[in-house]
Parts: C-alpha cells; structure tokens; sequence
C-alpha cells in the first residue's frame, strides 16, 4: 500500500503548495485515471511478497541518511531473518536535501524538507543514535562515540560527505546539511555570503536574495552590483546545484525589476558547465539567453568577509617545448590568484568524506570509500560495501544515484551473505539533476558513465519543462521520502 | 489546473515504472586499437614501459594503483572531471588526452585500467 501513500503524498504537496484544486477533485483524477492502477501494480510487482533469502549474519549500516535507511528497508524486505543496525547520530537523517535549493529560492520552507528518522527505521531494525569515531576492518569491528565496540559481520558504509568551509581561508567549520552548524554561520549566512548547501544556509540564502534585491533597488550608478557563484574543485554533492542557485537568483531579481541592476558571475573550477556534452551546450544557451557571465577554471580559495573579497585560483595551460616522442607540444600547467569584489556571494564549499571514514583503512588517499564501481563493493574488504556521497565513484552524489544505489548494494551483499560466487546485480552510473532553470521551469538531466543523456521518457532531454518543475516541486519529494526510504521504489 | 494533478500522476506512473527493470541505453564502440597497444605507443613514453613513471617527463607512476583507482582517474582525464563544472585532477594529461584521441589512440575506460593494472600491478 506503500503506492498509495505515494500518490497521497503527491496530493498533499499540490494542496499545501498551491491550493489549486479540491482533495475530491483530484481524488477523482485517481480513481478514472488507468495510470494510478498501473502505479500500484508496478509498485506490487517489484517487491516480493515474501523475503527471498534465509541467509544469516549481523548487518551494519553507518549512516542513517537517504542510503542506508533505503539499504536497511530493502534488506529486511530480502531476508527472512534479518539482524540489521543502524548507527546515526542525528534524529532527521533522513530529511530532503534535493528541497534545499527550493528553500533558498524561496519555494519552500524547511518544514518542507524535514523529516523524522525515527518514523522511517524499518521494523526489526536497531538503531543506534551515535556515530562510529573508528573502524577496524580487519577485525570486523568498530567503535561510537558512546564508547560501543560493536562487532559485524558485514558492513554498509552510508556516512554521506562533509561539507569543508574550513578548506576555503577565512571561513571555518566542517558540517554536514543537517548538523550543528554555529561554527560556519559565523561568516556564512550573512553580509553577502550565502550557502544553500546546508538546510539553515538555504533559509539563510533566501534571506540573502532578498536583501541583494533591496540593495539593487537603492542601487545607482553604472557599475553594476556583484553576485559571485562557486563550484569547488572536488566532487561536489548535486552537481547541479551550484548553477540552480543562480538561476533561481535571476528569476527572483527579474521579478523584483533589478535584474539590469546585477551582474551575474558563475565562477566554477573546471573548464564546462556539464560532462555530457548534449546538456552542456544546453546550459551554454541558457546562460546566453539570461545574459550570465562565466569564468572557467577560476576556484574559490579564500575569502574576506569584511572588504566583501573573494579570492579565485584561475588556471590555465600554457604550451611548452616540442616532445619528439609524442609529438605535440607539452603543456604547462600555470595558475595565478585574483581578487573579486563580491555584493553577494553564492558558497559551493569543498566537500570530502568525513575523515573518520576517509582517514581510516575503510578509505583511499582522496577519502572516498574506494568500491568496485559496478557492484560497489570494498576493493579491499568484500564484507564491506559503500554508497551514496561517501563512495568513490565518478559523477553521481544525488538522490538519483543513492536510489540506484541501494537496490544494487542489497543485492549483492545478500548474494555475499549466501556465498555466492558472482554479484548479481550492477550499477551503471545513473544519475539525474532536475537543473532548474527559472521558478516554473526544470531541465531533467538523467545521464549515466556513457556520459551521455539517458533519458527515462520520450523527451528531448536538453529542453527546459514545465512538466519537470512539476515533478520536482511536487512529485520527487513523496517518491523518495515515501518509496525510496521504505525500500520499494 | 486539473491537468497540473493529470500530468502529475503521469509523470510519477513513468517515474515509478521505469525505476525497476531499465537498462542502460549505451552505444556499442569499437576501438582501433587495444589497451596494450595504445599503452606502448602512448602511455608508455611519460609513464614508463613498466608504468613506474618518469619524472622527467612529469608522468606519476601507476603501477601501484588498484582497478576502481585507475578507473576514477581515466574518467577524470577523459571526461576532464568527474563532475558537472568540477576541475578535472590531470589538466595536463586531458589535454594529451584530446590530443591521442585525434590521432585514434582511444580506449574504454574499463578496458585499459585492467590492462594497466594486470601488466603492471598484480604482476609484481
């Protein structure tokens, strides 16, 4: 019945939003629509009605967020005895970070994007509300922060990332989106410096948006007020997200009549706006279109937030001498620091896996829990499997991908637990960012390691919709929090 | 606006359906060349015939590097980052990349990772 509960929700979210029709009137939409009984049947159909599997052994899942209460769901619909923990520190875990752009264009509320943990551990399963401070996996055993040594048999690694303002000089402060957060808001949050990256920096950065349209209001002169937008040299949690926030901005200074008051600069450390070339040259058009501005291979490095300056490495290549073994001429590859006098300034911070994690033997010299791509198992340690922000895999740190993700993971550890000798089940790369584009209008960017768009429905991928703002705002939300988390879509 | 909750419902049937059972939609591609050979008469100059790399050529070593290591970095370098406007780690080498490419030294990502990793790595 959980389909049910997803169109309920669905329904919820028109009303709440927009009021735009009666509870009846859409309910009789449900009952004459062919397309609501194919939902139920197709949600019937992927979950079997009895668990499959009678396999034994003591599941650990560290992190409690989208990934490992969907690993935890779907592990308890496969096993007919299952023994699964679940260790996570903080009470909403599981809430929506996809809303966060939503929320710092003003679409939103928080309440919109917060959920209860609690109210989504699958039954039967042990929660522990702390965090692991050390792992040893030779030794199948780790420790928390209330001084446990807990033993497993196998491990799920689900930590999510760490947010890293501390790597930017001049701000401070390691957090994640919906943790303590005083050390960052120091700085971040106001004056000018905004980021949406984190649930109280997006009702910060709608606050933000605001006061830059007073600004520009009372602006006067020629030169134009400056909005600055980063995009870190690391992978990034929603690749997205960093150029949604300007698009959002434009539209909101464009209704408030000051959009020729403000210069809008998108300041990214690679060299593109997207890696599949199909949605980049879409994003190009975009750009032009709202008359943004872009400087490549220019990376945020530190910042003063009294003189409202940002500093940026810009990098770039320069030819060298003649290689007669190769040749080409070499290149060389330069970099110089410039300065940017900022009125509001949009933060992507540097992101890596916590370090707990990334520094222990679980992780690799870049942190990220080194997996078999396809099966996302541990290259060292096959008792061991990673997913969601934390796994070293190319593209995809999205909700999108985390739903790919777990199915792929429980599989597998399911087919380890019953000594199989092949893993079942592969990750291809999948990943969607519904790229929103104004305030009505979403461009939904699926694509997988083909680099190449991979669309679900029938339509030119690269061209901004109406109908995908519609599933962004409204639908995404109920078919994680409500399929995704109880493990069945 | 009974067609916003009309068109909704679509959207989220095709969504839910087409979460279980997709296949991914890649092309099949054949290479001119295979992983070894594009190693001896590419790779090999800067990264040495044993992929022990050579510094004066600034070519880093990569025969100690397991499988998905290999595989992040050669998507890194061909894709020129592993995210949408994210710095690619080998700015240098993407630009070689591009460079071998035209001259028809291409390979599957996958495929030379192996190679790299069974020639170099494990048979040590």
């Amino acid at each position: 019945m959980k389909s049910n509960k997803i169109i309920e929700e669905v329904l919820n979210e028109i009303e709440k939003h927009e009021g735009v029709m009666s509870r009846r009137d859409a309910m009789k939409f449900l009952a004459a629509s062919p397309l609501a009984a194919s939902v139920i049947a197709g949600t019937v159909a992927s979950t079997p009605a009895h668990a499959s599997s009678s396999a034994k052994g003591k599941i650990v899942i560290v992190g409690g967020g989208l990934a490992g209460v969907a690993t935890a769901a779907k592990l308890t619909h496969k096993l007919s005895n299952p023994d699964i923990t679940i260790i996570e520190p903080n009470t909403k875990s599981v809430s929506y970070q996809p809303g966060q752009t939503l929320i710092a264009g003003g679409v939103w509320q928080k309440s919109d994007i917060e959920y209860e943990t609690e109210k989504f551990i699958p039954k039967g399963v042990t929660w522990i509300k702390e965090s692991v401070v050390s792992f040893d996996p030779k030794n199948n055993k780790l420790k928390t922060s209330g001084g446990q040594e807990i033993s497993y048999d196998y491990l799920v690694v689900a930590t999510g990332l760490a947010l890293d303002f501390a790597a930017i000089k001049g701000l401070e402060g390691v957090i994640t989106s919906y943790g303590p957060n005083e050390v960052v808001r120091q700085k971040v949050g106001k004056n000018g410096v905004y980021s949406m990256y984190f649930a109280d920096g997006a009702v910060d950065t709608y606050k933000g948006i605001q006061e830059l349209i007073a600004k520009a209001k009372e602006h006067k002169g020629t030169e134009k007020l400056q909005a600055l937008f980063t995009d870190p040299a690391t992978p990034i949690k929603c690749g997205g997200a960093p150029k949604k926030i300007m698009y959002l901005m434009h539209d909101r200074l464009v209704k408030a009549g000051v959009r020729d008051k403000v210069e809008l600069l998108f300041c990214p450390s690679g060299d593109k706006m997207f890696g599949v070339p199909e949605y980049h040259t879409a994003i190009l058009e975009q750009f032009k279109q709202r008359d943004f501005k872009w400087e490549y291979k220019t990376n945020l490095v530190a910042i003063d937030t009294d003189k409202k300056v940002a500093t940026f490495e810009k990098k770039w290549l320069e030819k060298g001498e003649f290689d007669e073994d190769l040749k080409e001429y070499t290149m060389i590859s330069m970099s110089k620091e410039v300065e940017k006098k900022y009125d509001f300034i949009h933060i992507t911070p540097p992101q890596k896996a916590p370090d707990v994690v990334g520094k222990s033997p679980l992780g690799s010299s870049k942190g990220w829990v080194p997996v078999v791509q396809e099966t996302l198992q541990h290259v060292s340690f096959k008792n061991i499997f990673a997913l969601g922000d934390v796994a070293a895999v190319p593209m995809g740190k999205t909700g999108g991908s985390a739903r790919k993700q777990y199915n792929v993971v429980a599989d597998n550890l399911v087919a380890i637990m019953e000594k199989q000798s092949q893993l079942p089940s592969k990750f291809d790369g999948y990943t969607v960012c519904p790229l929103i584009t104004s305030i009505g209008t979403v461009m939904l960017a699926e694509f997988n390691w083909t680099a190449k768009p991979t669309p679900s429905f029938p339509l030119d991928p690269t061209q901004e919709r109406w109908i995908w703002w519609l599933l962004k705002v409204y639908a995404l939300k109920p078919m994680t929090v409500y399929g995704m988390l109880s493990g069945r879509a | 606006m009974k067609k916003i909750t009309f068109t909704l419902l679509s959207i989220a049937t095709m969504a839910l359906l087409t979460g279980c059972g997709d296949k991914p939609k890649s092309d099949i591609v054949t290479y001119k060349y295979t992983p070894a050979e594009v190693y001896t008469a590419t790779c090999a100059h800067c990264h040495g015939d044993k992929g022990e790399g050579m510094p004066s050529k600034k070519g880093p070593a990569i025969d100690k590097k397991t499988i998905p290591e290999l595989e992040m970095d050669l998507f890194d370098i061909k894709n020129g980052g592993v995210g949408q406007s994210t710095a690619t780690e080998h700015d240098v080498m993407e630009h070689n990349m591009k460079k071998l490419k035209e001259k028809g030294y291409e390979y599957d990502v996958k495929a030379m990772a192996n190679y790299i990793y069974n020639t170099f790595n494990r048979a040590k």
